[in-house]
């Protein structure tokens, strides 16, 4: 395969959170296979020192917004962009809303187990005191089998169909059994007591024995619908266009060959030539996650204002709190008339309020002598190089072209012109970097 | 507006024409900056939401309040003629005892719905402002949420992607230019989703509102006329792109239309301030508030939506989790009404509260319930039929899985709300129209 910068910026766009000039140069230079095994392989941890908000390091577990924030800070400053897109794409498949000390560590767990095997994976789910309290299987117990995560790991975590209500209500039957101990702090534990828990025979996909959650769990995955319905679901997340089934045979080949490890997928779909057609015109929209660490990362910005928080819970995507157990709606779903006026205010904490924005032009700063492709170009570098189109390219350079034309007046020379000089830096950034162009990777 | 197959995404897709070329716009605004800009503009812009609302200015409004989780219709509209066998199935579960009704016998509501002015819920239906519709749901219903939610949202009963059912109405009825014909709050609402017709999705109006801070005078107008000029030339190919480039002129073009309603600044009065208290601290209420609010201007609203708090999947502690929802949704819902009839505008809307399933009749060992089928909807407004208006499920008859029997397919009450409320034929949006029969829901 061919491999040029705008290959590793769409790789590193759909693997990760965008790519910096200085990536793209890099990794363009070292080829496609050191690419992808960087990705994969590369050293684990973060990059540059923890943000200041104020002063003071983050506190995610004392301050709402800060939980937000802090995984905000890992997607901008990660050193293993593809771990940390899988964080994203594990925390919306198995979506859990409860107190912070436990998302957070769900969060970390899922991070530490992002590319492994998907049993263990789904073990760790099973057992995770987040997912046990958010589809009450702590304290669903042989009486009355509480049947909300028996159901939703069917439907949703592994299989998407081919089972019946019985099925739901007898894996209901093996999950019984974990109990939780809650104290002033929230909850302090969950464990397995025997007592609680549904020893008999039970009957799931038409086989029959004394399953246990653990049983369970070996039945869904070794269920044929399982391989084909996670395969898909990872192909989505970075590709618009539909596998063809050759694809997606080989693609469910591999995963079961692997021993069910999500690498063996996720490179084979890294590699693959569907992620990067069109690069000239990105087609895949931009989660708020995404769009928020990836403009942070172009433009060299770590996460320096509290409003990012709430801004990307305005945009549709508060961090750790999912609309539903399905998780957040992706694709084009992202994007309404609200989620748009939502992503402009984006660019507004950027580019004016507060005293010193992250992406400040200064009064002074702008130069009215630059020809209009020159201050497109210093407002594209000040970005960090992102994409736009040729179209949206055409309409910025006639901006810039028109934005000093009414001041005729003798009067209107000096400090006017370097006020409007300022302010068309302002205008063609907030353009670009809210524009339609900025929400498509 | 051409009629259009209403089962069919379309893609003639058009946004109304906005006059963007940098001299017409300098022409109308002279040297103002765009705030003061905003005052002139949009007020021509209103022109045609304005003319569509004065050509039917008694247009009846349709609007959804959707219950996520699945409403337990046995402690919401609770049969006090069923006690005995309701006490045998819901053994974890303690209830407060429901509130007898003045105006009937057979069923109590939850305590709940009488939170709210001029006793919430309650005080509506025992003035015949709400109509119950218990054992509502559909044939061999689907448990799972997003399924039987999809089914509920769409009209159809398919797993394939389609255009929700107000959508579809919205494409053969609505207008191609006027996005606040069909108005989200809150997050777009899968029942608007259209083939084609425009649809709008804010939190209020001054949330709407498009500004490019740092920049003012002639410089703020040029940032926003280049802003609709990307849009509009962004080509927009491709299922992505396209929701960029509609959302981006969506945005300006909804921004424009509410400008008249977004208070100037932090200190001015609110031009859509309420005639009645809603409860503090409630989403749903601010929402259903500003929803009154805009309700009563010229805008040609036709279909509306808005999502209750998602408290409904009771798995768990269902006593507590649900007291706090109906708490919720009676108090929002009583002010909404209170507001809409001292607007002077409640005879023209009718609003629809549904849930995309039941519960289980036998509770779990949670203090809760799981998934079930036969819920509960009702429509309320001025307009709306009072009473119980379906059969209410009888205890001693579950069905196979234990469940509530359904004693009302939902696209019956859709093809009578699209007939008896919104008046045009249900046959253009519900397949197999006729075969659901019709009942009467508004007087």
């Amino acid at each position: 395969m061919p491999w040029s910068e705008a290959h590793v910026r769409r790789l590193f766009w759909r693997a990760g959170f965008g790519a910096t000039p200085a990536e793209a140069a890099r990794w363009a230079q070292a080829g496609q296979d050191a690419t992808i095994k960087y990705l994969l392989d590369g050293a684990r941890g973060l990059a540059g020192p923890a943000p200041l908000l104020g002063g003071r390091p983050l506190d995610p577990l004392n301050e709402w917004s800060h939980r937000a924030l802090w995984w905000l800070d890992r997607m901008v400053r990660t050193r293993r962009p593809l771990d940390e897109k899988l964080t994203l794409f594990w925390s919306d498949h198995f979506p859990s809303v409860a107190d912070t000390p436990l998302v957070l560590a769900q969060n970390r767990m899922f991070r530490a187990r992002a590319l492994g095997s998907f049993r263990k994976l789904l073990g760790a789910v099973t057992r995770d005191p987040a997912m046990q309290v958010f589809l009450s299987l702590a304290d669903s117990t042989k009486e009355a089998p509480n049947e909300n995560y028996a159901r939703e790991l069917m439907e949703l975590f592994t299989l998407g169909g081919g089972y019946t209500e019985r099925d739901i209500r007898e894996a209901a039957r093996a999950l019984t059994g974990f109990r939780s101990k809650w104290g002033d702090g929230g909850l302090q534990r969950i464990w397995f007591d025997p007592s609680l828990h549904d020893a008999g025979v039970k009957r799931i996909f038409g086989r029959r024995g004394r399953f246990g959650a653990d049983g369970l769990l070996d039945l869904v995955v070794g269920h044929p619908r399982h391989a084909p319905f996670l395969v898909r679901k990872l192909w989505d997340f970075f590709v618009t266009e539909p596998p063809d089934r050759a694809t997606l045979r080989s693609l469910t080949r591999a995963y079961r060959q692997s021993g069910l490890r999500v690498a063996a997928v996720v490179e084979r779909i890294l590699r693959h030539p569907a992620l990067y057609a069109r690069l000239d015109a990105p087609d895949m929209v931009k989660c708020p996650l995404v769009y928020v660490a990836g403009t942070l990362r172009l433009a060299g910005l770590g996460v320096t204002i509290e409003d990012y928080s709430w801004l990307l819970e305005q945009m549709g995507q508060f961090p750790f709190d999912p609309p539903s157990v399905a998780g957040w709606d992706w694709g084009p779903a992202w994007l309404t008339s609200q989620t748009m006026a939502a992503r402009v205010r984006f660019g507004n904490a950027m580019l004016a309020w507060n005293d010193h924005p992250p992406l400040e032009v200064p009064d002074g700063a702008g130069d009215p002598g630059l020809s209009p492709d020159a201050q497109l170009d210093r407002a594209l570098d000040a970005l960090g190089r992102p994409w736009i189109s040729d179209a949206t390219r055409r309409v910025l350079v006639d901006l810039a072209a028109g934005y000093f034309t009414d001041l005729v007046k003798p009067w209107q020379q000096g400090k006017p012109r370097q006020q409007r000089a300022d302010m068309l830096q302002r205008s063609l950034r907030h353009l670009i970097l809210s524009g339609p162009d900025a929400h498509l990777h | 507006m051409p009629r259009r197959d209403p089962f069919k995404g379309c893609d003639d897709f058009r946004l109304a024409r906005r006059p963007v070329e940098l001299t017409r716009r300098q022409v109308v605004l002279g040297g103002l900056s765009i705030y003061a800009a905003t005052a002139l503009g949009p007020s021509r812009l209103l022109q045609d939401a304005r003319a569509q609302a004065a050509a039917a200015p008694d247009a009846p409004v349709l609007v959804s309040v959707f219950l996520p989780g699945g409403c337990d219709l046995l402690s919401t509209v609770t049969p006090l003629d069923q006690t005995g066998r309701l006490a045998d199935l819901r053994r974890s579960i303690t209830t407060e005892a429901p509130a007898p009704l003045a105006t009937e016998s057979r069923v109590g509501l939850h305590p709940s719905l009488s939170e709210g002015l001029d006793g919430g819920v309650r005080g509506l239906f025992e003035a015949g402002k709400v109509g119950f519709l218990p054992g509502i749901d559909y044939a061999n219903p689907d448990l799972s949420h997003f399924h039987s939610r999809h089914f509920w949202e769409t009209g159809l009963i398919t797993e394939r992607t389609a255009p929700g059912w107000l959508g579809r109405w919205l494409d053969r009825h609505g207008s191609a230019d006027n996005p606040l014909q069909g108005l989200s709050l809150g997050g777009l609402s899968p029942l608007l989703r259209t083939g084609g017709a425009p649809v709008a999705t804010i939190d209020d109006p001054a949330g709407a509102q498009l500004r490019f801070g740092g920049t003012w005078g002639p410089a703020a107008d040029m940032t926003v006329a280049a802003w609709s000029r990307v849009a509009a030339e962004t080509p927009g190919a491709g299922a992505g792109p396209a929701a960029a480039k509609r959302a981006a002129q969506l945005a300006r073009d909804i921004g424009d239309r509410l400008a008249p309603y977004a208070p100037a600044d932090d200190n001015a009065p609110d031009p859509l301030a309420p005639p009645v208290a809603y409860p503090e601290n409630s989403d749903f209420a601010t929402h259903l508030s500003r929803l009154a609010g805009l309700l009563a201007q010229p805008l040609g609203i036709r279909v509306a939506a808005i999502d209750a708090p998602s408290d409904f999947d009771t798995h768990d502690d269902q006593p507590k989790q649900l007291a706090a929802a109906l708490s919720e949704v009676s108090q929002g819902l009583a002010a909404f009404q209170a507001d809409l009839e001292a607007r002077g505008i409640a005879d023209r809307v009718l609003t629809f509260v549904w849930s995309e399933f039941g519960r289980r009749p036998q509770s779990n060992d949670s203090s809760g319930t799981d998934h079930g089928a036969g819920g509960i909807a009702w429509v309320q407004g001025t307009r709306a039929r009072g009473g119980i208006l379906t059969d209410y499920p009888d205890l001693r008859r579950l069905d196979r899985e234990d469940n509530l029997a359904v004693t009302i397919d939902f696209r019956r009450v859709y093809c009578s709300l699209l007939e008896g409320w919104l008046g045009t034929d249900a046959a253009e949006v519900i397949p197999n129209a006729s075969a659901f029969g019709r009942l009467a829901v508004v007087r």
